[in-house]
């Protein structure tokens, strides 16, 4: 089954989505004192997180998703069209929003609302192409609770927005907390959930492998979602306690399914990209697990937290896009200028169209400018978080570089 | 040279580009038919249903076959049954992938 997204849909949201980690990057390394004091609700902090959350990481999942789930569920996009209108909304949305909160928060509602159009345009878009798949499969599942806690991201982070401008509307921390976990392991963590059922196994070439725990990883990290966020409205620490341990449960389970596909796996070597988004999801294991001791313990230093919530989106999240983007660009990029040319001419391998030596110097990089940041804000040494925070955002912007040479191979 | 002989070894030639493994050594193709006009039927299948790069590969194999001296018309039967299993693989490619 070919793909028939035409491929400048994908690139065009992949393209901004590039431009906008770096400049996340670059806006909270000019603020690394903030990020020092452990202070990530400012309105520069907020900019920063918004642009690489919204702009580079919600972009990628729309492109790849673009791409990925007429492919993976063998029915095509419901209207290309759609998706470039969809496409200049959001991105005009997304950038106006990102800039508003950090000029002029107490008007980046307007610029909230675009976005949210844009993002909703999205939502119709994907729930009108997974409605024609002929046979669910627990993929579906996994994707239909990203897209709709997606839906309620939005809604919430409407009304902070709101907020910040009219104020009146009451327990703003609690909408604030089930915001970031809709957004973060909501609608993040479930997608790439449902998205590695697929890629693992087509990466790593793995055959006869069962997805038993699947539907267990499904509902059990969706119940931690909707216990953990309870608790944030009712108050019972029972429920947090609950919904940590679930989520952590949930984790665990898929977490098995792909040590199963990968110890049946028939390609050996990995690719290193890959790897590194293998590597993100021990993260997310160990993120979840370290979430759980900290709650355990009682530890309230909102510092903490805040470093955790900034694992939890680089070591998971952001690692993971990053791998599988090595791999989505070349494969966009090969079907455009190769597929018909194979058989006729040589034509490269994926693997030839990446610089992987270079790709392995930046995961490195990537991986301690993380780990820096997070020891030094944890012992709050403010040169190491200046001098990791603009580790980060030089590799990234080779990161950003790299992947875009890839079009001009 | 038989004609069934010039087209496998043809196919040798098609590479699958996430593998980087020719869909002979692979054990893609099942089985090559040629009939009294010289038109060629390819049985064959491919690694993973649902695969992004199905169509690439079947076009290759049209494309290649379809430039051998003396071929008619060349069709590729997909087929899912028997589904592929990597003992369908040539020790090559075995090798190629560090499997075995
Ligand atoms: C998937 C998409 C999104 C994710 C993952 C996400 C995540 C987050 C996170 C982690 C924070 C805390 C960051 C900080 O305090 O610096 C935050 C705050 C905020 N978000 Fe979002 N967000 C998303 C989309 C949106 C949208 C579409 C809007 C508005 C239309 C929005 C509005 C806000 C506002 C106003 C705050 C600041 C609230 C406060 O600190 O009082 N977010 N978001």
């Amino acid at each position: 089954m070919k793909s028939d997204t035409n491929i400048k849909l994908p690139l065009a949201f992949i393209i901004y989505a590039l431009i906008a980690l770096v400049v996340a990057q670059v806006i909270l390394f000019f603020n690394s004192d903030l990020l020092l004091a452990g202070q990530f609700r400012l309105p520069d902090i907020w900019m920063g997180a918004h642009f690489l959350l919204l702009g580079f990481a919600v972009m990628i999942a729309m492109g790849a998703m673009y791409q990925l789930v007429p492919v993976a569920f063998l029915t095509p996009i419901w209207s290309q069209k759609f998706g470039f209108l969809q496409f200049i909304l959001t991105a005009a949305g997304v950038t106006l929003f990102a800039v508003m909160l950090g000029f002029q928060p107490a008007k980046a509602i307007y610029g909230g609302i675009l976005a949210i159009i844009g993002i909703i345009l999205f939502i119709i878009q994907m729930v009108n192409t997974i409605r024609k798949q002929q046979t669910k499969n627990m993929m579906t599942y996994f994707v239909l609770g990203a897209i709709t806690s997606f839906f309620l991201t939005i809604i919430a982070g409407f009304l902070l927005a709101w907020n910040i401008s009219y104020g009146g509307i009451v327990s703003h921390s609690s909408i604030l907390y089930s915001h970031m976990v809709l957004g973060v392991a909501g609608w993040f963590t479930l997608l790439i959930f449902g998205f590695s059922y697929k890629l693992v196994p087509m990466f790593s070439l793995s055959h006869g492998f069962s997805m038993k725990w699947a539907k267990s990883a499904f509902l059990t990290y969706v119940i931690g979602l909707v216990f953990l966020i309870g608790s944030f409205w009712f108050g019972f620490v029972y429920l947090e306690t609950l919904g940590w341990i679930l989520l952590f449960l949930g984790f665990g389970f898929f977490v098995l399914d792909i040590k199963e596909i990968l110890a049946k796996r028939i390609k050996k070597k990995l690719d290193k990209p890959f790897t590194f988004s293998l590597l993100a999801i021990a993260n997310g294991l160990a993120i979840h697990f370290f979430a759980l001791v900290i709650h355990l313990i009682g530890a309230e230093n909102p510092i903490i937290w805040s470093w955790l919530i900034f694992l939890y989106v680089m070591g998971w999240i952001i690692f993971s896009i990053m791998g599988y983007l090595y791999k989505i660009v070349p494969f966009l990029w090969w079907t455009h200028k190769y597929s018909e040319k194979i058989g006729k001419e040589k034509v490269p391998t994926l693997k030839e169209m990446i610089d992987e030596k270079l790709s392995v110097v930046l995961f490195v990089f990537l991986i301690i400018s993380v780990i820096g940041l997070v020891i030094g804000g944890l012992i709050q040494v403010g040169l190491m978080v200046f001098i990791f925070q603009g580790l980060l955002a030089l590799t990234s912007l080779v990161y950003a570089a790299s992947i875009i040479r890839v079009l001009f191979v | 040279m038989s004609l069934e002989r010039k087209v496998g070894a043809a196919l040798f030639e098609v590479i699958d580009p996430e593998l980087g493994i020719n869909i002979m050594d692979l054990g893609l193709v099942y089985g090559i038919g040629v009939d009294y006009e010289d038109n060629v039927e390819i049985k064959m299948t491919l690694t993973t249903p649902g695969c992004p790069m199905h169509d690439s590969i079947m076009n290759g194999v049209k494309y290649r076959v379809g430039q051998l001296e003396g071929v008619g018309n060349v069709h590729v039967d997909l087929v899912w049954d028997p589904a592929w299993n990597p003992g369908k693989m040539s020790d090559k490619a075995k090798e190629m992938l560090g499997f075995g």
